[in-house]
């Protein structure tokens, strides 16, 4: 017997998933996380996973490991005492950033306090111009000198982003020799390793972040081995990163960076790999939570991918999309909307009277009203039980009783009666905000990168995605919702299907009618090289190696990029053409014009090594038969029914596959509830996912 | 269903529909930032976009700068009347940037487009983006001109898109007249590109709730605005609140420019009067109506609530009077290339009017100018004319907790800025140093913010333009806190400083730098009550000097152990005879 073990460390819960590499079974636990020390709950989940599953550790082939330990060090501060070094003249990189302020009208607004503060911003002596060429030799008594302040200052981590090392790492690689030698055992970390990208404030930014949870996220990841090992589970710890393949622990120590979205990656990976399995290619994903709704978009199976990201930001601060504070990221993560509209979200009437929800949360303390946990403030899970959607006895499958009288009272006293509405027009009315704003954010994610939403399967999970997923795939006119089975731990499952991926990059800033093939071709190949070493230095076998070659490009003066797929093959010009032809059709795509008689330009060369995992197979349901019977029924409240309808409730442990229902219906289980509208059909698939579409059966 | 509203808008659709329009607006942000080509718009983001109902009221904005603020609803709206709705058809686009009547600046271009749906015209969306270059007597369009005819070529609202297609004639019309022809097609097609955004999601809005629907909504976001914005007027202290100020020097004299403001805030509203500023020169320190309706339209917005929206509603409920032919409405043909520099200081000038009565909310002097710099080199060969465009940040001015954040950029003013690496691989010139200016904070118990100091170096001929201030006189200090250190604009030629004036254009010889230096941000507070700790942080930092720390501020430091720490005693007698 064989099992992948994924471990996914939440706000709240850590869930352990394991699957039967052979079978396709999957079993689950949930268990209290422990922020004290993570690595508690991470050892109590696997060792809970196992037993009920009388599983042996021996037989545990590989675990990974989704966690937020690297968000939340910079979050909470507990980051390095670091050192920064860079090019002479340029000591003030990091405290002037971008001399923007992060909100426009606030005049009591503060500038993000860089992560390694002046006293430790110092400057080595040489200069390199644009095409890398050295204006001024380094000086290496400048970077010893450099390097005895820094240990007097007594420094865990350096980092180190000299001007142009994006095109030419020469002089940063002999800094980082001299470091090396000056301070041994403190881990140094180059911009022309993390983050080989133009533009010196985002390199280094990017890299300053690297160093600055270098030591706590190695700490933890050797912890979460020791214990593991004491467990008797020698296997692999792999890590997700933002990107979403995993990577190993050794890697993910040296370059922590790539991890700090590790946790909303794995609910769009598990979404794109169930699309690939049931032949759905085009998803936009949707997990909603407690707090937050977060969309992403996957296309022909792959889930987008952007580097405009921030960590550590607050909401306010976005323009259009943008977030001017926070620490600037040039790594690649999986692109997703996120807005503040989650159970938690709270409703209320502003100053001009009217009905808001969010961006303020109840959290999972106090929560809402119905909680019965101090919560006074109506939120979208209150309007939800007033409305009849969840079940007040059958919550987290009963393990709390939700009060749907203090819910109600809530919603009448502190929206309905200052609105001069009843109390179910208001809870009605609150779910529809929260819908609108998640259906822009679907808006966001599709047609503002030019996808149409309507070409597009909507994924939903997360414990309150399925509650508001059919009203969305209503409004955003999307023809198929697909529910997965047991959606609270669906993300969980994203990390058991993952591919061990390693991003790389090349600067080549060439015009493309001056483009040398064979100079594309050989930056290519090394990075191909490198790649596979590293992938095989793991134990990935070489035949389930493979590449994925991209090229950033752009119209000669423009400064965003389209990442473009190489046409298959050696690069020897003849693919230059399509090349082309791909990055005209995308611009028009992306925003709408093209200008097929203008010079293009390549920046950088991308390349993706992939070892293939091979995914574990979908359990089909253990019973088939069409019908499916309601354990009960409830009143439940639809608007488009004109109020409440008497609506059967399905116990979906109890559906067969193949089973064909009409809504209204709500479907119950453990983790979640899925409400079908009137005028949708749910099927059953031979996996046990719903399928919803319109019209009835 | 019963409604708060009085247009008969439930308030459900209503808050739906008023996020999708906020959206609509984002959008065409995202859109003309990452599809155009200039530093200024992809990187630094200097532009703003609004969608107007037919009635041509403000509905809804998407920022990036907030000097576009106020002055968009100026220009955009007299820009249709002046062309004619009736003229302007589904497909068509406008482009002007006219300052007369009360436009803007020539660099700032504002590109119209109407929304129909269903043949039902629906409103307007426009995006407005600053051009590196538009002309004129010096690369970048920025310099000490006389007349506006010096300073680029003045588009009146024309057709620049017309059934869809872009008017070759218009388009190759302005190109000729401007520099970086390239980078400015570029651009122009990025503004196209937004417009057809926002048209899009409009008319999406309207397939999706009816135009009926839609428009009625309008209006109740308009009335839902003014309530809000109301609300918040009723907590301020009303009165009415004077104060003089200044621009340093005109920039063709060495002459400094009076400006006066009177703030009246009502519950009802806020009026402004500027009667008593200087009559306008022959030099670019020229607002108009729109730039100065935009310096109060901005002050007002910081003192409400941040989740107060901002269209009609807000706006109706602001008043100006501003003499015209004075230096805050200037009439034609005054040059206006540097009336954001007043613009800039006529928010100063209101902020240092309230804050004795909202000592709480508001900053001690801020940076206060634009800042700009622009040059230019010709490549002969390659037949190719490059421009470029920056724009410096300052310090802050201290607050009544906190610190006056270092090198930040202030008021209508929010753009990043340029890259060093990709200015280098751009423009030909090699930047030697970007850095805080060390003791430049004005002193305060809260400090002023650090300036900041920026070195171009060339290697060939090139035109250089600064158009700045605050050379003559640092950022004023509040309740006791000092000013902050002036800021200062020279040319290293073999080794030796030469002053520039403020505003001036000056030819470089191959091997010069240009050194921009600009001002510290007031303090807040008098000096010697600063916490010492933080004094000593700032001196740890090389921020402030140990010296600077004991003159000024009364704080003595110890570095005998190669790291700044508090003399406590030897502090306590500094501030005992202090």
């Amino acid at each position: 017997m064989s099992v992948r073990l994924a471990i996914d460390i939440g706000g709240t819960f850590t869930d352990a998933t394991l699957i039967d590499e052979e079978t396709g079974k999957v079993s689950i636990a949930k268990v209290l996380s422990t922020p004290f020390d993570p690595s508690v709950g991470f050892m109590a989940a696997t060792e809970r996973i196992l037993t009920d599953s009388g599983v042996l550790a021996g037989d545990v082939r590989f675990v990974v490991h989704g966690t937020t330990v690297a968000t939340n060090a910079i979050i909470e501060g507990k980051v390095a005492r670091g050192g920064f070094i860079t090019t002479d003249g340029f000591r003030d990189l990091l405290e002037i950033a971008r001399q923007t302020r992060p909100s426009l009208y606030d005049t009591q607004f503060e500038k993000t306090p860089p992560l390694v503060p002046r006293d430790r911003a110092l400057t080595v002596i040489e200069r390199l111009g644009p095409g890398g060429e050295v204006l001024k030799p380094l000086d290496d008594a400048s970077v010893r000198e450099a390097a005895a302040r820094l240990r007097a200052e007594g420094v865990e981590a350096v980092a180190v982003c000299l001007l142009h090392a994006y095109i030419n790492p020469a002089h940063e690689k002999r800094v980082g020799e001299i470091l090396a030698e000056e301070l041994p055992g403190i881990p140094i970390s180059l911009s022309s390793e993390v983050a080989p990208e133009f533009r010196e404030y985002l390199r280094a930014s990017t890299t300053v972040i690297n160093s600055a949870i270098r030591p706590v996220v190695g700490r933890y990841l050797e912890n979460i081995e020791k214990r593991l090992a004491e467990a008797g589970v020698t296997a692999e710890l792999l890590v997700m990163q933002s990107s979403g393949g995993v990577f190993t622990s050794g890697a993910a120590a040296r370059k922590p960076v790539f991890m700090v979205e590790s946790g909303p990656a794995a609910g769009v990976i598990a979404s794109a790999n169930l699309g690939s399995q049931l032949g759905y290619p085009d998803i936009l994903s949707f997990d909603m939570g407690g707090t937050t709704a977060k969309v992403g978009l996957i296309q022909k199976g792959s889930p987008s991918i952007t580097k405009d990201y921030s960590v550590g930001s607050h909401a306010g601060g976005a323009v259009g999309g943008q977030s001017l504070s926070g620490y600037p990221v040039r790594t690649p993560v999986i692109d997703l909307v996120e807005i503040g509209a989650g159970g938690g979200s709270i409703a209320w009437v502003d100053s001009g009277g009217l009905l808001r929800v969010g961006p303020r949360s109840a959290g999972a303390d106090p929560g809402p009203v119905c909680y019965r946990r101090g919560g006074t403030d109506p939120t979208v899970t209150d309007a939800n039980v007033v409305l009849g959607r969840l079940n007040p006895t059958y919550f987290l499958g009963g393990e709390i009783g939700l009060d749907i009288e203090g819910a109600r009272n809530a919603i009448q006293e502190k929206l309905a009666g200052p609105l001069g509405l009843d109390v179910l027009e208001a809870a009605n009315g609150i779910v529809e905000i929260a819908n609108a704003a998640m259906v822009n954010a679907l808006h966001l994610i599709s047609v503002q990168r030019g996808y149409d939403p309507r070409d597009f399967v909507l994924v939903a999970f997360g414990g309150a995605g399925p509650v508001h997923a059919n009203a969305l795939a209503r409004d955003a006119e999307m023809p198929t919702l697909l529910i997965p089975a047991s959606p609270g731990i669906f993300s969980a499952t994203g990390l058991l299907g993952t591919d061990l991926k390693r991003d790389a990059s090349a600067t080549l800033m060439r015009r493309f009618d001056e483009l040398n093939a064979p100079e594309i071709e050989e930056s290519f190949r090394a990075l191909e090289e490198a790649g596979a070493a590293e992938l095989a230095s793991e134990g990935m076998p070489r035949e389930q190696i493979a590449f994925i070659r991209q090229i950033d490009m752009r119209y000669v003066g423009q400064s965003y990029e389209l990442t473009i797929p190489l046409p298959q093959g050696a690069f020897d010009g003849s693919q230059t053409p399509e090349l082309l032809a791909r990055f005209h059709a995308e611009h028009d795509r992306t925003y709408g014009f093209a200008a097929p008689a203008e010079a293009t330009e390549c920046v950088s060369l991308r390349l993706t090594t992939v070892g293939k995992i091979a995914k574990p197979p979908l359990r089909p349901l253990d019973e088939t038969g069409i019908t499916a019977t309601p354990k009960e029924h409830r009143q439940v409240y639809f608007a488009e029914a004109g109020g409440f309808v008497e609506t059967p409730i399905y116990d979906r442990y109890r559906l067969t596959a193949g089973a064909v229902f009409d809504g209204p219906a709500i479907v119950e289980e453990f983790d979640s509830t899925i409400v079908v509208h009137p005028h949708y059909t749910v099927t059953v698939d031979t996996y046990g996912n719903l399928i919803i579409r319109k019209g009835n059966s | 269903m019963s409604s708060t509203t009085g247009v008969g808008v439930d308030p459900i659709s209503f808050e739906v529909i008023r996020n999708a329009l906020i959206a609509a607006t984002d959008e065409m942000v995202l859109a003309l930032k990452r599809s155009a080509y200039s530093t200024n718009i992809k990187t630094r983001s200097d532009f703003s976009t609004c969608f107007f109902d037919r009635d041509l009221r403000a509905i809804a904005q998407g920022f990036a700068q907030p000097v576009h603020l106020g002055s968009m609803v100026q220009q955009t709206p007299r820009a249709i009347r002046t062309y004619g709705p009736e003229n302007i058809a589904e497909g068509d686009m406008i482009i002007t940037n006219d300052p007369y009547p009360s436009g803007v600046h020539l660099n700032d271009v504002t590109l119209i487009a109407p929304v129909y749906h269903e043949g039902v015209l629906l409103g307007y969306v426009a995006n407005i983006a600053h051009h590196v270059d538009v002309g004129g007597g010096a690369p970048a369009s920025i310099g000490a001109f006389r007349e506006v005819f010096q300073e680029g070529v003045i588009i009146p609202p024309v057709k620049i898109v017309r059934e869809g297609k872009i008017v070759q004639d218009i388009f190759k019309l302005v190109l000729s007249q401007i520099r970086s022809k390239h980078e400015t097609a570029g651009d122009l097609r990025a503004q196209v590109a937004a417009n057809n955004t926002g048209v899009r999601r409009i008319t999406e809005l309207a397939a999706r709730h009816g135009s009926d629907l839609l428009l009625r909504t309008m209006d109740e976001l308009v009335l839902y605005t003014e309530r809000r914005a109301r609300a918040e007027l009723a907590k301020l202290p009303h009165g009415v609140y004077e104060c003089e100020g200044f621009v340093d020097t005109d920039g063709y004299t060495d002459e400094t420019v009076y400006l006066r403001a009177k703030v009246e805030l009502r519950p009802d509203g806020v009026h402004f009067d500027f009667a008593g500023c200087d009559p306008q020169r022959r030099a670019p320190v020229n607002a108009t109506y729109a730039m100065t309706y935009s310096a109060c339209a901005y002050a007002v917005k910081c003192l409400l609530d941040p989740d107060t929206p901002v269209n009609d509603g807000f706006y109706r409920l602001l008043s100006l009077d501003a003499p015209p032919g004075t230096v805050a409405n200037c009439t034609w043909p005054a040059p206006v290339v540097g009336g954001w520099e007043t613009q800039t200081r006529l928010v100063e000038i209101i902020f240092k009017a309230l804050i004795p009565s909202m000592p709480d909310q508001l900053p001690a002097g801020t940076k206060g100018m634009m800042a700009q710099a622009g040059f230019g080199s010709l490549d002969i060969e390659a037949g190719k004319y490059t421009c470029f465009y920056d724009t410096f940040a300052g310090g802050y001015g201290g607050r009544h907790a906190s610190d006056g954040p270092d090198a930040v950029q202030a008021h209508g003013q929010n753009t990043e800025n340029a890259p060093i690496e990709e200015t280098e691989l751009n423009y030909p010139v090699r930047i030697v140093g970007l850095s805080l200016v060390e003791n430049s904070d004005g002193p305060g118990t809260f400090r002023g913010g650090l300036g900041l100091r920026k070195d171009y170096l060339f290697d060939r001929h090139t035109t250089f333009t600064v158009l700045a201030d605050r050379d003559k006189a640092g950022p004023w200090g509040a309740f006791g806190g000092q000013s902050g250190l002036k800021a200062e604009y020279v040319v290293i030629r073999n080794g030796e400083e030469i002053r520039l004036n403020a505003k001036s254009t000056v030819e470089l010889e191959p091997g010069d730098i240009v050194s921009c230096r600009t001002c510290g941000g007031g303090g807040y507070g008098p000096a010697e009550k600063r916490d010492p700790e933080r004094v000593v942080r700032d001196v740890r930092e090389g921020k402030v000097s140990a010296e600077r720390a004991r003159d000024i501020y009364r704080v003595a430091v110890d570095l005998s152990s190669g790291r700044a720490e508090l003399d406590e005693a030897a502090t306590r007698d500094l501030r005992r005879t202090a």
